[in-house]
């Protein structure tokens, strides 16, 4: 259905940035944290747009913006991650001297590049849409202008994002080229008529995995996301290890999914797909094993979980790559939210020296680290553990069991690091004091969030679950 | 009857933990009141479980079944009689092992309790879990306690131990879940329903070949578990470290769920490739047997000695196991019963002389029975039964196993019996150095003999001891039934393969079931 409707999310998450933008100028200092009000109030319209628009399709520019179930469901997550962002930004912006009213701006401006780009069908207008979210994206990683880490973030991401982009603009072009359309489901047609192999446009297409693969992270197109993760503003850290991903692997979904399906010439995508998940599981998990930077672990990690993401991508199992995006937010926001707990003014505690004894200190921050920890190495009954077991199960009946059986010795490699950090907060003696800034409700309120998401995604997801099969089976 | 019975003795425990986590931190003896009752009370109902149960049925009894997530992810849980005396034991062991934490645990004492009530839903949650989905979810669940109870309030060297504890058991745990999901694939693509219900799996007839490789991915997590020898390596570490507590929930039940879990899954699912790693598996639990004695043999530590004697011990459990008939299989199980109250006890006992010493080197003591007497008679008892004397319940155990045993054969049988002669001799030994002889330690002159608290909990331990040895029918009767069915699902399939499916290529089929077998059922029934 043709209805200027299908624009409102983007317009309404725009029009917000510009509303913190324009206000920004007559703000004090002292008063910016309105800013964050306001952003949260256009989050909250946004979201409940998705929510009224569920089941019915709109369309505009001819089909080429299309909100259907997929692009709702994941619109909402993703503001309720950029929500979740925004309340950890508030205390940490003036503790660690960021407090720029473009912050929250930058923000928005980003989630309206993911809103284009999981409503398009379009590789161009996804690319548009991509490019709108890169180019906040490199902003906010460099925001701490007076540290050289975040300038260096900022510099390297920019760089390479350039550079993966370029890769994906070729790719466009070749893909272009040979099936003369840029909407994927020409692309998809085409590829199923073709009866020959077209050189051009499987070259095309692993061009287009590359620029995407830099986006989520995946070996070896992963060089910089450990120093862009460490270098950036945590909560912009924790913003980088959801949103981006998240988008990368549903833009993987429409144009990968439905393709192996159908298409007879797929052999040789699918086994480049299936050697860079090994990749990114194992480098991504061993890797990790090395790190004393709390920011550096759970950047790796981010990394190996893209490989068992990208393992249900190989499966073509829609609901259960969809559900696990859906408590990777959770539990990853939470653990960066109770990293992101452990600072005070002026002052981040990173190191893992640092944790030694902080889980008696501070309970609860401990417990709920703690369990956001356990669910990112899978353990039940966590959502995590109900996530893997869904990519696992249906990757396994659809005959990929070499990849389950690495992608479970390489989540056995992950548990290590992950119960180091364990031991780190409740079976060290500190060895050196740290001082946190306790009262920050808001924060707390990201960790609660996220702690009973993750529970309840683990235990009892059935209402979840329905929503996700709805949104799969509804995308063309 | 109308109350959930079985569940509520699987979560009391875990709602006991959410009550504590409101009691205030501070309030210590309250907390470990309530920790108490909150035992006291499960075990209480979980007898109910003993006194109901009908030991006609081999099917599994106090079934509840309810959908949980679709897709063949049920609530489905149950009681037969290879897994009702282990929830006993779990059940009974639990308020014993708080009273014996008393004094003992004297830091963070909330996190301790609620932990340690965490771990008790997760072991009596695997022994009665029906549903693989369920099983696993709980096999994977309780790590996560037992993880922090090593780790926080252990020994010096807990961290390397508790990692290691977690990654071993790890390790097995997630081969066994991708077999898991191969043969869930399998049943979906053979039936077109989804199905994580043990008793559907019962039913199918597997190609030997794939059989193997899904044997051996469960076998490996249940043998890491049990532990069998070459991958016992995890488990005198995390003995050693680990607080008294830790270490009797570790020796006493936590072992057992390696051998439930090669009875309950392992043999009936994959019965062909049990026949054909049959030689293997016995003479690893053989060189358990001998091995794990001797290690235990030149302990200086007696905590690890203890830790070294349920190595061999378990390798006896084992070889009984792989004999595959009714005796061995009940001594099997009933010296599962009798290892966890035996060497629970000798871990309570080295607590006791730990508390009192902060010295667990056999080298440090020496006439200790002259300061305490009445330790020194419970020590006795305990040892006693850990050797296997007769009248007391480590006897029948070990004569019911050997029997079973010397049925399949003979040589194993022969070899198998240097278990009780190795018991005798560590054991003999380390009282002898411990308790006996002069006093050479001038610390001993200060020990305080058992106080109140101590006899209550080491009573029940030493009864049970006694009246499983001498009087064991009531437990034995209450297996028959369903070890005879165990026994019929792993040999029946053999048959069924050796006359008409030999060649055939094949993933998977659904058991036919004839009338003729129904009937069979029916008179297994009857008898």
């Amino acid at each position: 259905m043709n209805n200027f409707f299908a624009l409102s999310p983007i317009l309404v998450v725009v029009l917000g940035a510009l509303l913190v933008l324009l206000l920004d100028v007559f703000l004090k200092k002292e008063n910016k944290n309105y800013l964050a009000y306001i952003s949260l109030i256009f989050l909250v319209i946004c979201a409940f747009v998705c929510i009224r628009f569920w089941n019915k399709n709109y369309s505009y520019f001819n089909g080429n913006l299309f909100l259907d179930n997929l692009a709702l469901f994941f619109i909402f997550i993703l503001v309720l991650a950029t929500g979740f962002v925004i309340l950890l930004s508030m205390k940490y912006i003036t503790f660690q001297d960021v407090n720029y009213g473009e912050f929250y701006a930058l923000l928005l401006l980003a989630l309206s590049g993911v809103a284009i780009m999981l409503s398009s069908i379009d590789l161009l207008i996804i690319f548009l849409g991509l490019e709108v979210l890169s180019i906040c994206s490199y902003a906010l990683a460099g925001l701490k202008r007076k540290d050289e880490k975040s300038s260096e973030a900022a510099i390297k991401y920019f760089l390479l994002g350039s550079f993966a982009t370029a890769f994906l603009v070729y790719g466009l072009a070749l893909l272009y080229g040979s099936s003369h359309s840029t909407s994927i489901s020409s692309i998809i047609n085409f590829f199923i008529t073709e009866s020959e192999l077209s050189i051009m446009a499987l070259i095309g297409l692993a061009l287009v995995i590359i620029g995407f693969g830099f986006k989520i992270a995946v070996v070896p197109f992963h060089m910089w996301t450990p120093d862009v993760y460490q270098g950036a503003p945590t909560p912009i850290t924790a913003f980088f290890s959801v949103v981006p991903k998240a988008v990368g692997f549903i833009v993987f979904l429409r144009l990968f999914v439905p393709y192996w399906k159908n298409a007879l010439n797929t052999q040789a995508i699918f086994w480049i797909l299936w050697v860079i998940c090994v990749l990114t599981m194992v480098v991504g998990n061993l890797v990790a094993l090395r790190q004393t930077n709390l920011k550096r672990i759970l950047a790796y990690s981010s990394i190996a979980h893209a490989g068992y993401l990208l393992i249900a991508v190989l499966a073509q199992d829609n609901s259960s790559l969809v559900f696990y995006l859906t408590v990777y937010l959770f539990m990853n926001i939470g653990a960066f939210a109770a990293v992101i707990a452990l600072s005070r003014k002026g002052k981040e505690y990173l190191e893992l020296e640092d944790y030694a004894g902080v889980g008696f200190k501070y309970p609860w921050i401990g417990v709920t680290f703690s369990i956001f920890l356990l669910s990112l190495a899978g353990f039940p009954p966590t959502g995590g553990f109900l996530a893997k077991f869904y990519v696992f199960s249906t990757a396994v009946r659809e005959g990929l069991l070499p990849l389950v059986i690495i992608g479970v010795l390489a989540s056995l490699i992950s548990v290590f690091y992950y119960l180091r950090i364990i031991v780190y907060m409740y079976m060290r003696e500190p060895a050196r004091e740290i001082e946190i800034a306790v009262e920050n409700p808001a924060l707390f309120l990201v960790l609660f969030f996220c702690l009973y998401g993750v529970i309840q995604l683990g235990i009892y997801p059935r209402n979840i679950l329905v929503l996700i099969n709805q949104a799969v089976s509804s995308f063309f | 009857m109308n109350l959930p019975i079985l569940s509520l003795v699987t979560f009391l425990p875990l709602a006991g933990a959410v009550l504590l986590i409101f009691v205030h931190h501070e309030r210590k003896n309250l907390l470990r009141v309530l920790s108490l009752a909150v035992a006291i009370i499960t075990f209480i109902f979980s007898l109910s479980l003993y006194f109901n149960f009908n030991d006609q049925i081999p099917d599994p009894q106090f079934v509840e079944k309810a959908d949980w997530l679709g897709y063949g992810i049920k609530y489905h849980i149950g009681v037969d009689g290879i897994s009702l005396f282990l929830i006993l034991l779990t059940t009974l062991l639990m308020p014993i092992i708080i009273l014996s934490s008393w004094t003992y645990i004297q830091k963070r004492v909330k996190e301790y309790l609620i932990f340690m009530l965490i771990l008790e839903t997760g072991i009596i949650g695997v022994f009665v879990a029906l549903n693989l989905f369920l099983f696993y979810v709980f096999w994977e669940a309780m790590l996560i306690p037992m993880y922090f109870l090593i780790g926080v309030w252990g020994g010096p060297r807990k961290i390397y131990a508790t990692l290691k504890f977690v990654l071993f058991t790890m390790l097995g745990s997630l081969l066994m879940l991708v077999a898991i999901f191969f043969l869930y694939s399998m049943y979906y693509k053979a039936t077109g329903v989804y199905s994580l219900n043990l008793f559907d799996y019962y039913g199918l007839i597997l190609n030997p070949n794939i059989q193997i490789w899904l044997f051996l991915a469960f076998a490996l997590s249940f043998a890491i578990k049990v532990p069998l020898f070459p991958f016992h390596t995890w488990l005198p570490d995390a003995h050693v470290e680990a607080p008294t507590g830790g270490s009797v929930i570790l020796a006493a039940v936590l072992l057992k769920m390696g051998t439930y879990g090669f009875l309950r899954f392992a043999l009936p699912l994959f019965p062909d490739a049990v026949m054909k790693f049959l030689p293997l598996l016995a003479v690893l639990s053989l060189i358990g047997i001998i091995y794990g004695g001797l290690m235990a043999l030149i302990q200086k530590d007696v905590k690890s000695l203890v830790a070294y004697s349920s190595v061999s011990h378990m390798g006896l459990i084992m070889l009984a196991v792989f004999a595959l008939n009714t005796e061995a299989i009940e001594g099997a199980i009933y010296q599962m019963l009798n290892h966890g109250l035996s060497t629970g006890a000798l871990f309570l006992i080295v607590g006791i002389l730990y508390e009192r010493s902060h010295t667990r080197m056999i080298s440090d003591f020496g006439g200790v029975s002259k300061q305490m007497p009445v330790f020194s008679a419970f020590f006795l008892i305990c040892m006693l039964s850990s050797v296997g004397l007769p009248g007391l319940n480590g006897f029948i155990g070990e004569i019911l196993c050997i029997f079973g045993i010397f049925k399949a054969n003979k040589l194993l049988a022969i070899l198998g019996i240097s278990t009780i002669i190795l018991a005798a001799g560590y054991l003999l030994w380390m009282f002898q150095r411990v308790m006996q002889g002069p006093i050479t330690n001038e610390k001993i002159l200060s020990f305080k003999d058992l106080n109140k608290r101590e006899i209550v909990y080491l009573v029940p331990i030493v009864i049970m001891m006694f009246w499983m040895g001498i009087y064991p029918k009531p437990f034995l009767r209450k297996m028959d039934s369903s070890v005879t069915q165990l026994l019929n699902r792993v040999n029946k399939r053999e048959i069924y393969f050796t006359q008409s499916r030999k060649d055939k290529d094949f993933l998977l089929e659904i058991e036919p079931i004839t009338t003729e077998e129904k009937n069979e059922q029916k008179e297994d029934k009857a008898r």
